[in-house]
């Protein structure tokens, strides 16, 4: 080999790229071209086995008039409007509660992290026959302080709420794990001179903690956001999408579409319509998340 | 401090969740706190699913089907264990979710190691251009990119195999992402005096970087195994052969052929949890930090 | 207002460690007492003891005739600039001094009127918009100083408030701190390692060392008599020489020096040379042989560094026994001379010794035996 071809392959540009070139060429195969064939999807009619037809922005015309579609829309904004609050509230609260150094703190900690860990199958098995109409765990304890029986999936009222319950059940424990470790980023001195300076427990936590929780807030709270307006491992499981209708999501209705129905192109085009959505968020974050710098040096 | 503790402390530049918070005057180590009426039953709502998934799983059918539910069993049916791996190919689906995971988790720190590493210390035309691009797909939801993928799969004669499990997950950006950023926090001085003994930038990596890099790699092997584990719609999109199925996937179709056979899929359940569970008490301070990691790269 | 009181107070903490031992001392109302010992010595901890940051573990703390161990940070009238200053990142620097007011209900035009009045003695008037990461640290120190002073408190703690300043700042900031005290008359706690602080600031010195009080008087007190052989080597730049003796009837010999002191016990004993103390000898005085090694000329004097024959010791902290320091045969020996002397390394020559500048110390306890005269 000559000497200037050796000296070509030791080059940074020759060894950087074969370095990066498997990841990189993995995640453009399944990654990037999957994007850019999306959005081309979205502008056509297939059925994932024929020749695709183009046609235009019909896919997208025909989204506000479709009820399902609505109806999907809305549930997804109902449960994000429900989950968020409760998940990123109730981490919250968790987290306070596991900031201490109290005998036997690490139990509890593991107690919250775990449901993190369990696959959302798992949990929908194990809350499938805890809110079981008849035999269910959830019904006798409910009872037992006057309330209930429930139908919770099988209840067309009840199901989207009851999925909401078992989804913050499994995600308090992330938000209070971002929680805690915001928390004890806090200087302990700043708490100090808080009680020097006359604030009780409540004016420390109000005024100087939960805004220096900023940051961490507003992540969990958009990345909350992002993950509920994609659920569909639960609903698909428990209730694909019923009774009826109750529970029909945006990524259940998509993934009907495209591989029951062969309804592909329509189903990229709602595809978009939720990545947008999630894209104004993240923008949000970011927007939000720059008028908050105050990040002691 | 050396040079490796000041390493370590590097890839650990969270404050540890494992420790305990600072000095509180006041509760010098009490026996009983307040605190513990809130906690106790925080844990106890967190746990008691799980606890009841156990129990149910060591009860008759006849136990299961009564009401006011049995809280005790009067035997512990184990063999309905035995049963469950009698019934369905379940001991295959968890060979099957095993071997994915493990080849995926593999996938991603060799490929990611390398790629990081480029991205880190390596100038090459694009870089930061194709950077850019990975971190980009960060942000992209799966149902975006799921019918595209689908086809890509059915192409390479994929679908209905463990490949199209394995191979679309081989590099994740998230790997690259942490990897990138851990190894750009090493003093460089220590790669530079090694290429200047000799060694070529692979071995750089291999005997330098990444002997230095174990909690960043424990992170990303833990947080991986834990998303290939629970993995359920791309399964559910690409496998139909129940010989081919993981674990997730499995579940659904025991569920769907034993619906009121509750302690077989209470004792199913149990099982495809163990692993997990295990992983994650051995493994707690990598899921943690994975964790809060993702939280700060938002 | 009253004064402070610290009575036999100690502090353990949880695994054993005591960081104050049996601390007794009685603040006048308006005195500017500084704490001023080595790292660990357990001043930092007395202080917060005080703030009500740490439970005390015996003994009592009281303002004027109240104990006020039991009472909350809150309650206690008593304001803190912490040595990081502790500035609430998220507020601007009127929230910042705002705040402990507005926790404690005053209406808003009342803290306007205190608020405006600290920030325009302290010269921070034009930063009142600004948030903290946007000052340099000088301003940071002189708002946390103003978010105590905002509150006109019974007393005022701070807690090594220069240690994050430069040199030239720190300086300045010591002499706007002297001056402060003097215009407002508040009771102040100040503690520190720099005795150069404790000296220039105090109205009296508490020197401590492994959580116990070694004395306690005013500074140019503790530096003329001090009570050990801590305090001797602790106070003082250059720091005192400590040289081993032995005293016979009535004389100590160390080396070649014999030096008669009055009333002097038999024994082993270590005498306390000030640098400022040993000059070149003229006939008839005590002396001892000195070889020069290094001079330092400081503009107002000369710092020469040498050896004489003899051993030293090092200065023990807290209980721990005397100790020698060399083996070898020379002790180095560090004088101050006049900026008109200039030896040259090399030289030898003769130190004098005047018998009344010498310190006598027990050769075991480090206690004072023979104090130096005027």
């Amino acid at each position: 080999m000559s000497v200037s071809v050796r000296r070509i392959m030791r080059s940074d540009h020759v060894v950087g790229w074969a370095f990066a070139f498997p990841a990189v060429a993995l995640i453009v195969v399944f990654g990037i071209v999957p994007i850019v064939w999306s959005a081309l999807m979205s502008f056509q009619k297939t059925n994932l086995l024929s020749t695709p037809e183009w046609i235009g922005l019909d896919n997208y015309r025909a989204l506000p008039k479709d009820p399902l579609f609505k109806t999907s829309m809305v549930h997804a904004f109902i449960y994000a409007a429900l989950f968020v609050p409760l998940s990123v509230g109730g981490g919250l609260f968790a987290a306070v509660a596991l900031n201490r150094h109290i005998r036997g703190i690490r139990f509890y900690r593991l107690a919250v992290f775990v449901p993190v860990v369990v696959s959302t199958i798992a949990t929908s098995i194990m809350f499938l026959w805890l809110f079981d109409p008849n035999f269910g765990l959830a019904n006798w304890l409910l009872g037992l302080v006057g309330l209930g029986p429930f139908g919770f999936f099988t209840s067309s009222d009840g199901a989207l709420y009851s999925i909401i319950a078992m989804t913050v059940w499994g995600w308090i424990g992330f938000d209070a794990i971002i929680y805690l470790a915001a928390l004890q980023g806090v200087p302990n001195e700043l708490l100090e001179a808080a009680q020097l300076d006359g604030a009780r427990s409540w004016g420390i936590f109000r005024n100087i903690t939960l805004p220096l929780l900023g940051p961490a807030t507003l992540f969990l709270v958009v990345f909350s956001t992002i993950n509920a307006i994609q659920v569909f491992d639960e609903i698909y499981f428990l209730t694909k999408g019923g009774p009826g209708t109750a529970t029909y999501v945006p990524v259940l209705y998509l993934f009907k579409l495209a591989f029951e129905q062969g309804i592909a192109g329509y189903a990229a085009a709602i595809a978009y319509v939720l990545l947008v959505a999630i894209l104004i968020l993240t923008v949000i974050q970011l927007w939000v998340g720059k008028r908050m710098v105050y990040y002691a040096s | 401090m050396s040079m490796s503790a000041e390493i370590r402390d590097s890839a650990g530049a969270l404050p540890a969740l494992e420790k305990e918070s600072g000095r509180d005057p006041r509760s010098d180590r009490f026996v009983f706190s307040w605190w513990h009426l809130v906690l106790f039953p925080l844990a106890f709502l967190m746990l008691i699913p799980m606890i009841w998934m156990i129990i149910t799983s060591l009860q008759t059918l006849n136990e299961t089907r009564h009401f006011p539910p049995i809280l005790v069993p009067s035997s512990i049916q184990w063999q309905n264990y035995t049963e469950v791996l009698q019934r369905a190919p379940f001991a295959r689906w968890f060979l099957n979710t095993l071997v994915v995971t493990v080849v995926v988790v593999a996938g991603n720190l060799l490929f990611c190691s390398l790629a990081g590493y480029a991205f880190a210390r390596i100038k090459f035309f694009g870089r930061d251009v194709v950077f850019i691009l990975v971190l980009a797909t960060l942000m992209i939801p799966f149902q975006v990119i799921m019918i595209p993928t689908f086809i890509i799969v059915r192409k390479l004669g994929l679908i209905d195999t463990l490949g199209a499990l394995i191979v679309p997950n081989l590099a994740g950006a998230f790997g690259i992402f942490l990897l990138r950023q851990f190894f750009r926090s090493l003093p460089i001085e220590l790669e530079e005096a090694a290429r200047i003994d000799g060694a070529s930038r692979l071995g750089v990596l291999f005997k330098i970087v990444l002997p230095l890099s174990g909690p960043v790699l424990a992170t990303v092997a833990v947080i991986t195994f834990l998303w290939t584990w629970n993995d359920f719609l791309w399964p559910l999109i690409t496998i139909y052969n129940p010989d081919n199925m993981t674990l997730q996937l499995g579940l659904t179709t025991f569920q769907g052929a034993h619906q009121t056979n509750t302690h077989l899929l209470m004792a199913a359940n149990v099982m495809s949890v163990i692993p997990v569970l295990l992983l994650f008490f051995v493994a707690q301070r990598f899921f943690i930090r994975g964790i809060a990691t993702s939280g700060l790269k938002g | 207002m009253p004064g402070l009181t610290f009575d036999r107070v100690s502090k353990e903490f949880p695994g054993g460690t005591v960081a104050v031992r049996d601390f007794s001392l009685a603040i006048a109302d308006g005195e500017f007492m500084i704490f001023v010992g080595p790292s660990g010595c357990g001043k930092t901890t007395a202080l917060r003891m005080v703030a009500g940051l740490e439970k005390i573990t015996s003994g009592t703390i009281s303002i004027g005739d109240r104990v006020i161990n039991d009472d909350s940070p809150r309650d206690r009238d008593i304001a803190m600039v912490f040595q990081n200053y502790a500035l609430y990142p998220h507020m601007t620097v009127y929230k910042n001094l705002a705040f402990g007011l507005k926790e404690r209900k005053m209406p808003k035009d009342e803290i306007a009127i205190r608020v405006n009045g600290v920030s325009s003695m302290l010269g921070i008037d034009d930063l009142l918009t600004r948030r903290p990461a946007q000052l340099s640290g000088g301003q940071r120190q002189r708002v946390a100083m103003g978010r105590a002073l905002v509150r006109e408190p019974a007393a005022f703690l701070l807690d090594e408030p220069l240690s994050n300043l430069d040199a030239k700042l720190r300086a300045q900031v010591r002499g706007d701190l002297k001056r402060l005290h003097q215009r407002l008359g508040i009771t102040t706690i100040y503690v520190t390692h720099d005795q150069v602080e404790a000296m220039t600031l105090g109205d009296r010195v508490a020197v401590m060392s492994n959580g116990v009080l070694q004395q306690l008087g005013a500074p140019q007190d503790v530096y003329d008599r001090p009570a050990n052989l801590f305090v001797a080597g602790f106070i003082g730049s250059p720091p005192m020489n400590l040289l081993r003796a032995e005293a016979r009837g009535g004389v100590a010999s160390a080396g070649d020096l014999s030096l008669p002191i009055a009333d002097l016990p038999d024994g082993d004993v270590v005498l306390g040379l000030r640098p400022e103390h040993l000059r070149p000898a003229t006939d008839g005085q005590p002396s001892m042989e000195f070889q020069v090694e290094v001079v330092e000329p400081l503009g107002d004097g000369v710092i020469v560094h040498g050896t004489v024959s003899g051993t030293l010791v090092t200065a023990p902290s807290g209980d721990d026994e005397v100790l020698p320091r060399l083996a070898g045969e020379r002790a180095e020996i560090t004088t101050k001379f006049e900026p008109t002397l200039r030896p040259s390394p090399g030289e030898r020559m003769r130190l004098a010794i005047a018998p009344h500048h010498v310190h006598v110390f027990d050769g075991r306890t480090g206690d004072v035996i023979v104090a130096a005269g005027a």
